[in-house]
């Protein structure tokens, strides 16, 4: 690569950056403005919007609420899309290709659709409306995004590696755990941020499966009726700050763990 | 961290960890003499439980979905017990209202896949090749931070950049470049703007996954061999990273057959999409389920029978290259 | 068709009858039998005031569960997956959708006789032929809406919008937007003709022939109109970022803007508008049914709760005696001259089949030209 190249690359990516915090600058300066409304000119400014976040218990209530949500539909999307990308690649069977398409149909299927159908499958197993529900629902919509990511990177996994292991002895049970899975982890690492985003993200599902606590989607479109006002920003400028803050601690404790592990 | 810092871990057999231990142990191997007794049977059980998944929790919701698009009414009511019938699929094929926005909506999602890859792919790369490994992580969650905002509350971050009166208009006025405002929004402009936005992640996650695991030796070997860098490219990076371009288009190209607050919210009067079109039979008066699942049902045919040749040609490619 | 006017008077002061028992919170009167139990509603944000809530639970003891909505249809599609036994009792209709929720068995008639404050809602409202249906009342009226004009004061005069064609005009080209459903209704109405259809009932070329009149000028009034749009929150956005001057609007987003000191005023012009209205609805097996009553008598009880709904919706209370809990610019924000009330008629559903198969492709038709 030459040197110019390389320093147009640089260039794109950091006026991509610039394209997606932009608006998130905007959101977190709209948060001060003392109006109902967000937009310029901004006369007078209050802290009053991003304090009434700390105050509101219903908002913490549906962070909270959207939180164990995101990290329990994560857990298990993982737990089964890993193993769908596992038992669907390398190989070649009957009905793979019909296995595969059914696999990635929750990803394409009309939200409302999905979820009124959820809705009429839960009645009919005896789940209640309610968090365990919306965690179902996610759960299911979010394991092919995982399948995509780790079938990807598993079919570069060289087979040798498997075949050193199984050499010196390892069943495929241990293969799978001490080779195949560390392999795994980044794209794991990488379809289960995807997973918590989309569950954080997600209205329609939450809406129709949910019971009378609403998650932060479902809270912050009801608020949006009235308008989008300065306390949509702060709240959204909270839970980013806090996601972000939270991101960064994950980072520098993985990287302390692997320093560890390297110097072990 | 790294994201691919992961070499073949040492075989159990040289130092007796935990692994070891658990392989010596009587029950564990009980259990394995069990579930590993022929490949025949470790593959039957490999495959047991995504079946029972699937079929339970993945074919539950279609069929219902195509149960209703084949209904005269839903939801029934005392007075009107539904019946079967296939008129709602005959009406998306005699009316020829509904073809336009469905082939603009396909037309649209092929444009929007492909200018996303043409933008991410030198982001993932730079991200991936010339970001030193352990600041990789920190320069990748600078580009995910964004997406912990809902998308609607993006959106409307949006608007007050591009409208008349917004940043992007403010500041181009003050600069002297423009006198009167120019209008950004319910444009193709703001459009593409929002979509991209929220499609650039699904495209960058497997494109970057597959460009960092290329191993830099290989670039060493060709530029030794002479190789210049366009060829290197040319021979060497586009086909080993084309598993990451075939998954992240067909990601992107599902998402954008289905996303419909973005074009609702920054399109303009004439850029109606299929989604558009699906949801209407869902929340405008009318009410007529039956056929907006009908039409959810030709759309989602479409867009995967596309994407299936799609990877079938990706997968041809790859295989091509490997020979 | 029955025209259904609003008169000023009548509307914001109704009669005198039962504003003295009004003083004291009814509820706690009636409701000490009460104990414990809980209420579900089904709602929009900020239509049951927090401090009512937490009055009423303290008061009689029983739980209030809120479950936010944003859209009818959804509501709709919720409670019909929640048949045969809803875990709503009060839910909130828009009065033009009765018949929906009604046929498909949705609603259980309301006892009036059960709700001793039923007297405290403008009679305008509560005795409305819209809201009789089979010969039974199905829902209280708490807050009502009206399709408006809405203009920036600082760019387009108070004169030009007297009239919905403004909004057509050259002058404004690419700086309006409207409702395209809504919007067909009214236009329909400004051209001499029953923006809900009924009159039509028995003479379908003549609905069709009016229809197609509408979507051709519609479409050849696209190259001007900026966005059509869907939620108050956008148009609110589009008169701040001012991407608009003009526009097609419910008046509570409009109502919103007023209050908050943006310079935007509306109007029901010269020609007519449509209105509707918001009400609590008990749902059919309702589990709580008893409360539900006590909630819906507690809610009615006091002008001031009226006004309160009025101040945090944006929309017209239907409350009798309300204006004095109002500050000028709220009720200069709530409410309109006699003069353009005269012209307002609510939206009807009795042809409403009639009107949305003609009307769904129309507007698929526009928006695909």
């Amino acid at each position: 690569m030459t040197r110019n190249t390389r320093i147009l690359m640089q260039c794109i990516y950091w006026a991509f950056v610039l394209y997606l915090l932009i608006p998130l600058a905007l959101m977190m300066l709209m948060g001060f403005k003392d109006s109902k409304f967000i937009g310029f000119p901004i006369r007078d400014v209050t802290l009053d919007w991003y304090l009434a976040v700390f105050q509101d218990s219903q908002v913490l209530n549906a962070m909270g609420y959207s939180a164990i949500i995101g990290v329990l539909s994560t857990a298990i999307a993982l737990f089964m899309g890993t193993w769908i990308a596992v038992a669907l690649t390398g190989r070649s069977f009957w009905g793979r290709a019909i296995l595969l398409g059914l696999t990635l149909l929750p990803a394409v299927i009309p939200g409302v659709i999905s979820a009124i159908a959820f809705r009429i499958a839960a009645r009919l197993v005896g789940l209640e409306p309610g968090m365990w529900a919306i965690i179902w629902s996610h759960a299911i919509h979010n394991v092919p995004f995982v399948v995509l990511v780790v079938m990807a990177r598993l079919s570069t996994l060289p087979k040798s590696y498997g075949e050193a292991a199984q050499d010196l002895g390892a069943d495929p049970i241990i293969t799978f755990f001490r080779v195949t899975l560390p392999y795994l982890t980044p794209a794991m690492i990488g379809g289960g941020i995807f997973c918590l985003l989309l569950s954080f993200d997600d209205f329609v599902r939450s809406f129709f499966l949910g019971g009378y606590e609403p998650t932060l989607p479902v809270l912050i479109f009801a608020k949006l009726r009235s308008g989008m006002s300065p306390e949509i920003n702060a709240i959204s400028t909270v839970v980013l700050v806090l996601t972000a803050v939270l991101g960064l601690w994950a980072e520098r404790s993985m990287r302390g763990m692997k320093k560890r592990a390297a110097n072990d | 961290m790294t994201l691919s810092n992961t070499r073949p871990a040492s075989g159990p057999a040289d130092r007796p960890g935990f692994w070891g231990r658990l392989s010596g142990s009587g029950p564990y191997a009980a259990l394995t003499d069990v579930l590993l007794a022929s490949p025949r049977r470790q593959f039957a059980i490999l495959l047991i439980v995504p079946v029972i998944w699937v079929l339970l929790t993945h074919l539950g919701p279609i069929l219902q979905m195509i149960n209703v698009s084949l209904l005269t009414n839903y939801p029934p009511g005392p007075n009107n017990v539904p019946t079967y019938t296939l008129e709602h699929y005959g009406k998306f094929f005699t009316d020829s209202i509904f073809i336009q926005p469905f082939l603009r909506t396909l037309i649209f999602s092929s444009v929007l896949t492909l200018t996303t890859l043409i933008i991410i792919y030198p982001v993932a790369y730079f991200l991936a090749r010339h970001v030193r490994r352990d600041r990789q992580m920190m320069f990748l969650m600078l580009l995910l931070i964004p997406f912990w905002v809902g998308e609607i509350v993006r959106i409307f971050a949006m608007m007050i950049l591009l409208g008349n009166n917004g940043a992007l208009n403010l500041a181009l006025q003050w600069l002297g470049l423009t006198e009167r405002p120019i209008p950004f929004m319910y444009t193709g402009f703001s459009l593409s703007a929002g979509i991209i936005y929220l499609t650039a992640l699904y495209m960058l996650m497997p494109l970057y996954s597959a460009l960092e695991k290329i191993p830099p030796s290989l670039f060493e070997a060709a530029a030794d061999l002479g190789a210049g860098p366009w060829t290197r490219f040319r021979r060497i990076t586009l086909p080993l990273s084309l598993e990451g371009v075939s998954s992240g288009c067909t990601l992107v190209f599902l998402i954008s057959t289905g996303v419909y607050a973005t074009p609702v919210l920054l399109g303009g009067p004439s850029t109606t999409l299929f989604s558009e079109v699906i949801a209407g039979f869902f929340h405008v008066a009318g009410d007529q389920w039956p056929v907006g699942a009908a039409f959810a049902v030709i759309m989602l045919v479409t867009a995967l029978l596309l994407t299936g040749a799609f990877t079938k040609l990706m997968a041809h490619l790859a295989g091509r290259v490997k020979q | 068709m029955t025209k259904l006017h609003l008169n000023r008077r009548r509307f914001l002061h109704g009669t005198a009858l039962g504003a003295a028992a009004l003083a004291s919170p009814a509820y706690l009167r009636h409701g000490m039998a009460q104990t414990g139990g809980e209420v579900n509603i089904w709602t929009y944000n900020n239509f049951v005031p927090d401090d009512f809530k937490a009055q009423f639970e303290s008061e009689t003891g029983i739980k209030v569960n809120i479950r936010l909505v944003d859209d009818q249809g959804k509501q709709f599609n919720l409670l019909a997956a929640e048949q045969p036994n809803p875990t709503v009792d009060i839910l909130t209709v828009a009065g033009h959708r009765y018949l929906q929720f009604i046929d498909s068995d949705l609603l259980a008639p309301m006892d009036t006789g059960r709700l001793s404050n039923w007297g405290n809602i403008n009679p305008v409202f509560s005795e409305s032929d819209w809201g009789t249906i089979n010969g039974e009342k199905w829902g209280a009226p708490i807050l009502s809406g009206a399709e408006v004009l809405a203009y920036n004061t600082e760019v387009v005069s108070a004169e030009e919008a007297q009239s919905w064609d403004t909004l057509f005009s050259d002058k404004y080209s690419q700086q309006t937007a409207y409702i395209l459903q809504d919007m067909m209704s009214v236009l329909m109405l400004a051209r001499g003709y029953d923006g809900n259809m009924i009159e039509y009932l028995n003479d379908e070329a003549e609905a069709a022939r009016i229809m197609t009149e509408m979507r051709d000028f519609l479409i050849e009034q696209k190259p001007h109109v900026r966005k059509y749009y869907d939620g108050g929150a956008e148009v609110q956005q589009m008169f701040v970022n001012q991407d608009i001057v003009l526009a097609h609007a419910w008046n509570g987003p409009i109502a919103t803007l007023i209050t908050d000191g943006f310079p935007v005023a509306m109007t029901i012009p010269k020609e007519g508008s449509y209105g509707f209205v918001y009400t609590f609805n008990i749902a059919k097996g309702a589990p709580n049914a008893d409360n539900a009553y006590l909630f819906l008598n507690a809610l009615l009880s006091s002008p001031e709760i009226g006004a309160n709904l009025s101040r945090s919706s944006g929309f017209i209370s239907t409350y009798k005696d309300v204006e004095q809990h109002l500050t000028e610019i709220e009720r200069k924000a709530t409410s309109f001259p006699e003069e353009q009330l005269a012209g307002l008629q609510f939206f009807r559903a009795e042809a409403n089949d009639l009107k949305y198969r003609l009307m769904d492709p129309a507007v698929e038709q526009i928006k695909a030209a």
